[in-house]
């Protein structure tokens, strides 16, 4: 479900050109003959992470970047909070250049990432805000009313006074959140947020975005592998790959570009027969009474009427294809 | 001035949230404080049977060499205390697993964070020890110095501190190239060492090497020598000198390191 974005005449939060990232590292063979040979004569690699992006990021706007393992979504997110510093290019974000990592730039900002975790191991997360109200300089007032909003919005009430050792790996996680927002950011960086939740806890940090992109102006940007925070959180999605945008714009843009196929989900109430329907499109069947069949859009209707006519059924569903197959196909036409 | 009360309230907040991790776990907390006294005593015990047999060293007395002693371990326990442990350890070790990312997005200075983030307090317990071993060795010198020569000790242990720091610093940020540096680490800890030793007994080039060169004089000698109203004030100059010097090397060395920070995958 994509929110409705209006965010064009929103003032620009991110500006990056020609950016980019390059690594380098020494290869090393397997083994300790490797490690050894590694020592004297080692292999330099050079990795172009990041090449020649060009991005904007409006305030009020929530971006999705997406992308296989190792396109340079991470990277990208880094440069822009001003962790990483580029190798090429030129970025704005809210004014400010951010690898010279300003005090007032790093007070409008938060990174939030997915597989660390930067709350104190052993005490409770209060500590941790404690901690945050004196190196944002959060004045008393604004500190406990945003911090009452977010620890109620988060849903973590009751484990404020629990040591994070202690806590699952969703309530740590949606405690970070709140620490990472009690300075109320105007950019919001969140490196795979749902990463490593159960169903439960990814729907409630979702939940919780979601209500944070509606109740401020900010621009938030993440990078996701699940399609569902794309969906349901995100305006407008980014695609990353081999370092370079594959597609820039809101999901129903990406489906009117790349969707070649639509589905339609039939739920039978009598016997069918398999061979007339996969004449049709492609066939997938679900189980005895459930099929879904793929078939070019400007066919969907008149195969739909057909399938009503000629069919015992109960229901039938017209859908967009599923995302992840969409951006498998823009990932595929870009290695070709 | 407001900035510097915020990194005052800062520095109080990271004691107490250091305390307050080194206490949750009752057992630890406890073996950690019996460790630290039993790491006092036996220091001690060795310097008596040493010399309860030899009554000098070099040009040095007993009782000069008891304040060189106490001055190096204060100077020791307050690098320990505060940035050493985490620079030497810590920051490596963030820097390898990326964990440095959570630290650079806060907006204080990430020096200053990387330095003290986590101070062991548990070492007062065996500092205080060493501020009585300061006040017994000048009560054996019969508190014979001026209220100048009490100044030039206090700024040159401050000194001591800053090249300590400095050196400490730049072998930290070799980390960001090399993503361990702990060895290195450990060659500091063994160098600094010989810090606690009159470096007068050294002859020739070994002399020369530790008073100028890697000027460890600089450490306990000169300040203990301020206050026994001994020390050469072209070495002195030296000494504040080098420890500038260093620091300026040091904090440019660290910001071409940050500049080479590559973190890691998510």
């Amino acid at each position: 479900m994509s929110r409705p974005c209006n965010t064009s005449e929103a003032p620009l939060a991110v500006t990056a050109r020609h950016l980019s990232k390059t690594y380098w590292f020494y290869e090393k063979e397997p083994g300790l003959s490797g490690a050894v040979k590694a020592l004297f004569k080692g292999r330099k690699t050079v990795v172009r992470a990041v090449q020649d992006i060009d991005f904007r990021l409006h305030t009020g706007e929530v971006v999705g970047f997406i992308g296989p393992n190792g396109a340079g979504k991470t990277t990208t997110l880094k440069m822009l909070a001003g962790i990483l510093f580029p190798s090429g290019g030129t970025l704005d974000v809210l004014g400010h250049i951010p690898h010279r990592r300003e005090k007032e730039f790093l007070k409008k900002i938060a990174f939030v990432a997915g597989q660390r975790n930067r709350l104190f191991w052993d005490l409770p997360a209060e500590e941790y805000f404690q901690f945050c109200k004196i190196v944002y300089e959060i004045p008393d007032e604004h500190y406990f009313a945003a911090k009452t909003r977010l620890v109620e919005m988060a849903g973590i009430g009751d484990t404020l006074a629990v040591p994070q050792r202690k806590l699952s790996a969703g309530q740590r996680k949606r405690c970070e959140l709140v620490a990472a927002l009690l300075h109320d950011p105007r950019v919001i960086f969140l490196d795979e947020p749902t990463n490593a939740l159960d169903l439960v806890n990814a729907r409630k940090l979702r939940e919780f975005i979601r209500a944070k992109a509606k109740a401020g102006n900010h621009g938030i940007i993440l990078t996701s592998h699940n399609m569902a925070d794309i969906g349901e959180v995100c305006d407008r999605i980014v695609i990353i790959n081999a370092g370079q945008i594959a597609f820039d714009g809101s999901l129903s843009s990406m489906y009117r570009r790349f969707a070649t196929k639509k589905q339609i989900k039939i739920l039978f109430n009598g016997p069918w027969s398999r061979d007339l329907v996969a004449r049709l499109g492609e066939l997938t069947i679900v189980d005895p009474h459930e099929a879904v069949l793929e078939v070019e859009p400007a066919e969907t209707a008149r195969v739909a009427a057909h399938i009503c006519s000629n069919f015992p059924i109960r229901d039938i569903t017209i859908i967009e294809a599923p995302i992840e197959r969409i951006i498998e196909a823009i990932y595929a036409q870009r290695q070709k | 001035m407001k900035a510097l009360g915020r990194y005052v309230t800062l520095f109080v907040l990271l004691c107490r949230v250091s305390l307050m991790r080194q206490m949750a776990y009752r057992p630890h907390f406890f073996l950690m404080i019996f460790g630290k006294v039993i790491r006092m005593v036996l220091l001690l015990l060795f310097f008596q049977a040493v010399f309860f047999k030899v009554e000098a060293l070099g040009q040095w007395t007993f009782d000069q060499v008891l304040l060189l002693f106490a001055t190096f371990h204060m100077v020791d326990y307050l690098m320990s205390i505060t940035f050493q442990r985490n620079l030497s350890y810590h920051l490596p070790a963030l820097i390898q697993n990326g964990n440095l990312d959570s630290r650079m997005i806060l907006p204080v200075n990430l020096l200053f964070l990387s330095s003290l983030e986590s101070i062991d307090m548990m070492d007062l317990v065996s500092f205080i020890p060493c501020l009585g071993l300061l006040a017994y060795a000048l009560y054996r010198l019969g508190f014979a110095f001026t209220g100048l020569q009490a100044l030039m000790y206090g700024l040159l242990l401050m000194n001591a501190l800053m090249f300590l720091f400095a050196v400490v610093l730049i072998i930290a940020t070799i980390s960001f190239w090399t993503t361990q540096s702990a060895g290195l680490g450990r060659i500091f800890d063994d160098l600094t060492r010989i810090g606690r030793y009159p470096l007068d007994i050294f002859e020739g080039f070994w002399k020369f090497l530790f008073i100028y060169v890697l000027p460890l004089a600089l450490i306990a000698q000169a300040p203990s020598q301020a206050l026994l109203g001994s020390l050469d004030p072209g070495f002195a100059l030296y000494a504040f000198g080098c420890s500038t010097l260093l620091v300026v090397l040091a904090v440019g060395f660290w910001k071409m390191g940050l500049r080479a920070y590559s973190s890691t995958s998510s």
